[in-house]
Parts: C-alpha cells; sequence; structure tokens
C-alpha cells in the first residue's frame, strides 16, 4: 500500500476535476433540493482516499451527512465506476468483523459504536475506492472529452446524428434519404413522423440559447476555446496519470477479503506482544485467518466471559469516557488475569492503555453488582426461549425465530447472541480456559456451519443447546 | 472511384435467341441486365466494355432455357470515404442538400456547410453566404469530399462535407443566366 498516496492524489485531482458541481441531478428530477449540495462529491471522494472499505453509515456520522444524502453520491460514484459497494445483511456478529478490521487498518479512529451491538439483521453498506477502475475511468473520461471536441471542432468526420423528440429514435445522416418529406424541409421520424431534431443543435440550443445557425459557428469557437482550456486545467490530472501508470495500483479486495486481511495483520501487528492469545488460536481453524477478534467483542454469552472483557476494553481504549451498556458490562469483569493481560497487550496498539484500564476497573467495579441479576435474567430468558423452541422443534426455522422473538425482544436477542456465540470454535477454547463445564465442544467442522446466520442453523443448533444448558444446570 | 475489371455473370438465354446472332443477344442481354445495378461490393457497373469468354450452355431440365456463364469487362463506380467528387444538388432544405455524382446519391448535412453560409428558404431554397457571392441550390455544382458511406447489397449512399478546402460550389446556374 505504499503506493496509495499518487493513486489518493489522482482520486482528488480527478474529484476536484469532474465531480465539483455534481449534483446528480437527473437522476431523480424530484432531488432537485439538492441542488445545493456542490462540492460535496469531492468531500465524500476525499474522505474515501483516507479510508478502505468503509461502512456507509459510519463515513456518514464521520461527514456529518445524512446518511441518504451520501448513498445519493455513492451510488453516483458508483455509477461512475469510482468505487466499489458491497451490501450485506448482518448481525452485530458481522458488524463486528468489520469493526475490527476498521481498528486493524488503523487509519481513523474507531468510533465507539456499543450500541451497534443490540442492531439485529440490518442490511450495511459499504463503500471503497476502486483504484485500478478510477485509473481506467479517469483515463477513458480524458480520451472521450477530447474526441469529442476535437471531432466536433473538425466536424468532417462525424456523422451528423438526429434524434426523434418523440421516441427518442436516433438516425444518422445515412439516413438521410429516407427521412427526406415530400412536404417540408425537415426530416421525419419513420416511427412517429415526427420532426427530427440534428444532435448538435440541440447541444447548441441548450448551450447557447438560440438553435439558429449562427449558434454553429459561436460553438465552434467555444469548442476550440474549451479544447485549449482544456489542455492546461486538466495537465496536472495527465501528469499524475503518468506518474501513476506504472505504478502497482493499491487493491483492497472485497469487503470479505478485506477485513480477513485486515483482521489477520491487525493482529500480526500485535502478534508478539500476546503470543499466548487465545484469539491466535482462531486462527487455527478454516486454515485462513479468519477474522473474529471482531466477533469476540461481541458476544453476550453468560459463559463467554471472557470475550466480553476484551471487546470492553478495546472500545474502552478509544473511548474511555464512554459509559457502557450494563449487559455488556458485566462480562467485563468476569476477566481472568492472564486474559486481563492479554487484552491490554491489544489495548497497547489502541494507545490509551492506561485510561482503558481506569475505566474498565472502574466499569468492572460498577457492574459487579449488577451481574448476578443480569445474567439470571439472561438465563431465564434464555430457558424460555428455549423450551419454545424445544416445543416447536418441527416448526420451520423462519417460525423459531418469530416465536422466540415474541416472548420479548430481549429474549429473542439474547439467545441469538448466544448461540452465535456458542458456536465458535474459538469461543470455546476461551471457555476451556477459565470454566471447567464447558466440555462439549463443538468441532471445527461444526464451527463452519455455525458461522452461519443463525436462522439457517437454528435448527442443527438445537441440539448443542441442550447440552450447554445441561452442563449449566450441573 | 472508378475501376476498370472482369466480373462473371450466368446468363439465362430463351431458346427463341438461338441462332445465327446468339452471342450478339447474349451480350445485349447482359448490358441490359448489368448495366446501373449496384452491388454493394462492386460498385456501381457503369459500362460493359467487353466480353471476355462466355462458356458452355448448360440447358435447363424442362424450360428449355440455357445458361451461359459471361466473364466480361466493365467500368465500376464505387465511391469510398475520403474521396472527392463533383456533384450535381438536386434539393436542398434546412437540413442540408442531397446531390447526385452519378448514380450515387450523397448527402450534405447543414453542418458540414460552411459556417458562413445560410439556408434561405423560399421557392428555391439555398444556402448562401452572407455577401451573396456563393450560392448553393438546386442544380448547382458542387465539389464535395465523402466522409461516409453506408453500402447495402444493391445500394450505396453517401454523406459529404464541402466545409475544406477547396471544396464547393463549383458553377453557379443563378450567377451565369
Ligand atoms: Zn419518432
Amino acid at each position: 500500500m505504499s503506493s496509495i498516496e499518487p493513486f489518493n492524489r489522482l482520486v482528488k485531482l480527478a474529484a476536484r476535476a469532474f465531480y465539483d458541481d455534481i449534483t446528480t441531478k437527473g437522476e431523480n428530477q424530484q432531488k432537485i433540493g439538492r441542488s445545493d449540495n456542490r462540492g460535496i462529491a469531492v468531500v465524500i471522494l476525499d474522505a474515501l482516499t483516507r479510508r478502505q472499505w468503509v461502512r456507509e453509515e459510519d463515513l456518514a456520522k464521520d461527514l456529518k451527512l445524512h446518511t441518504k444524502q451520501l448513498r445519493r453520491t455513492l451510488r453516483f460514484f458508483e455509477e461512475e465506476k469510482l468505487i466499489t459497494r458491497d451490501h450485506r445483511k448482518e448481525t452485530a456478529k458481522g458488524a463486528k468483523i468489520y469493526n475490527a478490521a476498521f481498528a486493524a487498518t488503523g487509519d481513523g479512529q474507531q468510533t465507539g459504536r456499543e450500541g451497534d451491538d443490540k442492531q439485529k439483521m440490518h442490511t450495511h453498506s459499504y463503500c471503497c475506492l476502486d483504484y485500478a477502475q478510477i485509473y481506467d475511468v479517469v483515463r477513458y473520461r480524458l480520451h472521450r472529452m477530447k474526441k469529442k471536441l476535437r471531432d466536433e471542432l473538425e466536424s468532417k468526420n462525424t456523422v451528423q446524428e438526429y434524434i426523434c423528440p418523440n421516441c427518442s429514435k436516433r438516425y444518422t445522416a445515412l439516413d438521410a434519404l429516407r427521412l427526406i418529406s415530400p412536404y417540408d424541409e425537415y426530416f421525419h421520424c419513420e416511427s412517429c413522423n415526427g420532426v427530427l431534431v440534428a444532435e448538435s443543435d440541440k447541444l447548441a440550443a441548450q448551450e447557447l440559447g438560440d438553435g439558429d445557425d449562427n449558434a454553429r459557428r459561436r460553438r465552434h469557437e467555444k469548442i476550440k476555446d474549451m479544447l485549449s482550456k482544456m489542455e492546461v486545467q486538466l495537465k496536472p490530472l495527465t501528469d499524475q496519470l503518468a506518474r501513476v501508470k506504472d505504478l502497482a495500483v493499491p487493491e483492497f479486495g472485497s469487503l470479505h477479503a478485506w477485513e480477513a486481511r485486515a483482521n489477520a495483520a491487525g493482529r500480526s501487528a500485535n502478534g508478539d506482544l500476546d503470543a499466548n492469545d487465545p484469539s491466535k488460536s482462531s486462527h487455527g481453524f478454516g486454515g485462513t485467518p479468519m477474522p473474529y477478534v471482531g466477533e469476540t467483542k461481541v458476544e453476550v454469552a453468560f459463559s463467554g466471559i471472557d470475550e466480553k472483557g476484551e471487546t470492553l476494553k478495546s472500545e474502552n481504549a478509544s473511548i474511555p469516557m464512554k459509559v457502557l451498556p450494563p449487559w455488556m458490562i458485566k462480562e467485563g469483569m468476569n476477566l481472568t488475569k492472564e486474559q486481563r493481560g492479554e487484552t491490554r497487550a491489544e489495548i497497547t496498539t489502541g494507545g490509551t492503555l492506561t485510561a482503558a484500564k481506569v475505566s474498565d476497573d472502574k466499569t468492572s467495579a460498577l457492574a459487579n453488582d449488577e451481574e448476578k441479576n443480569i445474567q439470571d435474567e439472561y438465563l431465564k430468558a434464555y430457558y424460555a426461549a428455549l423450551l419454545l423452541r424445544q416445543s416447536e422443534q418441527e416448526e420451520t426455522m423462519k417460525r423459531q425465530e418469530l416465536a422466540s422473538a415474541t416472548i420479548s425482544d430481549e429474549v429473542y436477542d439474547t439467545t441469538t447472541d448466544r448461540l452465535v456465540g456458542m458456536k465458535s470454535k474459538r469461543n470455546e477454547d476461551y471457555e476451556g480456559d477459565d470454566v471447567e463445564w464447558e466440555e462439549a465442544p463443538p468441532t471445527g467442522s461444526t464451527t463452519k456451519q455455525f458461522k452461519v446466520d443463525l436462522n439457517e442453523e437454528a435448527e442443527a443448533s438445537e441440539d448443542e443447546d441442550d447440552d450447554d444448558i445441561d452442563w449449566e444446570e450441573g | 472511384m472508378f475501376f476498370h475489371m472482369v466480373l462473371e455473370r450466368n446468363m439465362q438465354l430463351h431458346p427463341r435467341h438461338f441462332g445465327r446472332d446468339l452471342r450478339d443477344k447474349l451480350v445485349a442481354k447482359l448490358m441490359k441486365d448489368v448495366e446501373g445495378t449496384c452491388s454493394g461490393h462492386h460498385g456501381f457497373v457503369v459500362a460493359i466494355t467487353g466480353i471476355d469468354s462466355v462458356g458452355k450452355g448448360l440447358i435447363r431440365d424442362g424450360t428449355g432455357f440455357v445458361t451461359f456463364p459471361v466473364k466480361y469487362q466493365c467500368v465500376v463506380f464505387r465511391p469510398f470515404k475520403g474521396e472527392v467528387l463533383e456533384a450535381v444538388v438536386t434539393m436542398v432544405n434546412k437540413m442540408g442538400f442531397f446531390a447526385e455524382a452519378g448514380p450515387v446519391q450523397i448527402f450534405v448535412s447543414n453542418h458540414l456547410i460552411p459556417d458562413d453560409m445560410e439556408f434561405q428558404p423560399g421557392d428555391i431554397p439555398n444556402y448562401t453566404t452572407a455577401d451573396g457571392s456563393v450560392k448553393i441550390q438546386k442544380e448547382s455544382e458542387v465539389r464535395l469530399k465523402i466522409i461516409g458511406t453506408r453500402v447495402d447489397a444493391t445500394e450505396i449512399f453517401c454523406i459529404g462535407t464541402i466545409k475544406d478546402d477547396f471544396l464547393g460550389v463549383i458553377s453557379d446556374p443563378g450567377a451565369t443566366s
């Protein structure tokens, strides 16, 4: 990624050259009200040069833009082939993966969003600059601009085009013989007999306000002017294109690949500090380094105590002052010593170690009292949900979801999180450390399945849940 | 552009022509059939200049017609992009003007007419310079350059420009009369 700077410069130049006064007009007529936002496109592109994959909501937050407005512009950029976007439905888990990846890339501070942990299935959109494509798009755009101007300037080799204003059918001068009418001196559409309009006349009329023949001459002058201006004003851009030509294009890959890579990189950066970090063992399954640090952060598992602490801390690291929701705090206090140490090692990357420690201690103290209550609540809720499930084992997964959801929203949430958490192998590893009763570790192969959306795994997970419950009771 | 070339054609001849002047009849029919036609590949056949050979006739079952393969020399006219032609204006309208160079029809759209020529509607629509010294109307002779051709199997249509050096009116019947 060392070569990213020239490309970012290219993006910035292109943004200012071509998207400065973009108002995404014409996309939809009713969006005219947006026209006072010109310049925003440049801001967004600039912001994207400082990021890699970014969740659009976060970007909107950072830029203090309305999400809708941002989306509209991003959609425009997508059409312009400047960015790639990715949309996926995800639970809190998916968001965590991204958060971890985002933190690992280290560019930009992580905005704390503990609140997000509660979200259910939401579609999130991510976007990222596509440098390779941008390079091509900009070159193509320049080429087209020049060609169009040159052609019009010389107008020797241009075959006049005609367009029917009624049905938008297009003709060229080569069709002229078929288009003449014995009754008047215009060309007529073959389909609807409408009077055809010469395309350049139409343009001229737009630009100059009148379509008479004088327009052609003035237009000619104008084009000549434009062409020479273009050469001069776009010089920095063409220079930058030339500079970038032989450089390796920064490639972030797809969102998923990027997350995996960023997480792996982020972890290896901390690597030596926390060699014993159980999270490292999670690399083991699946062969590829799965970005599950993030996931750990999220788990609301009454047994998955350890991981919670990690979450808290890393989030605390960036935003020590934030008051954490009680249901998260309780987990934090259950941390074992060694895990605490491990988390700290991670925090050091964040930079604010002391602050994190302080807040962590504080939170755990606070949470100590609440913890029992909350855990009990969780258990109750969980059992309720579980019972319901068992009674309805024959039902479709979808139905089960709904059913458990009906008990109460919170129940639904907890069970969801719980299930997700319990299924990951590395979770088991964690738990193995300090909770003896955890002995029913789903094998690595099952882990794969459980990463899949909970909804789809509901049936398969029934048995596992039973096991867990039994253990717990014993 | 004109080409002198050898083409081949299978001629069908009615039995009533079989006799002493069979060959003359064959050539006459060939001229009638071929001259003035247009093939997208070769262009317009302007004139047959000679017969190279007449092959053995083949009598058709049932009809008595005989098919002779004939090789003939001819002059063809094939317009090309970039070629400069002299043509006669046949129609002028607001969109430009049409002209003919022999069998070829050419359309010159108004954006390929010099900018100092304005369209003047009326009984004799024309394009005229501001000072009136140059006028393009029906029957004017113009020198133009072909910038595009549409070649169908049996038709060639061209578009041209007079917006270049040494192109435009070469004689103006309105001015001489
Ligand atoms: Zn039409």
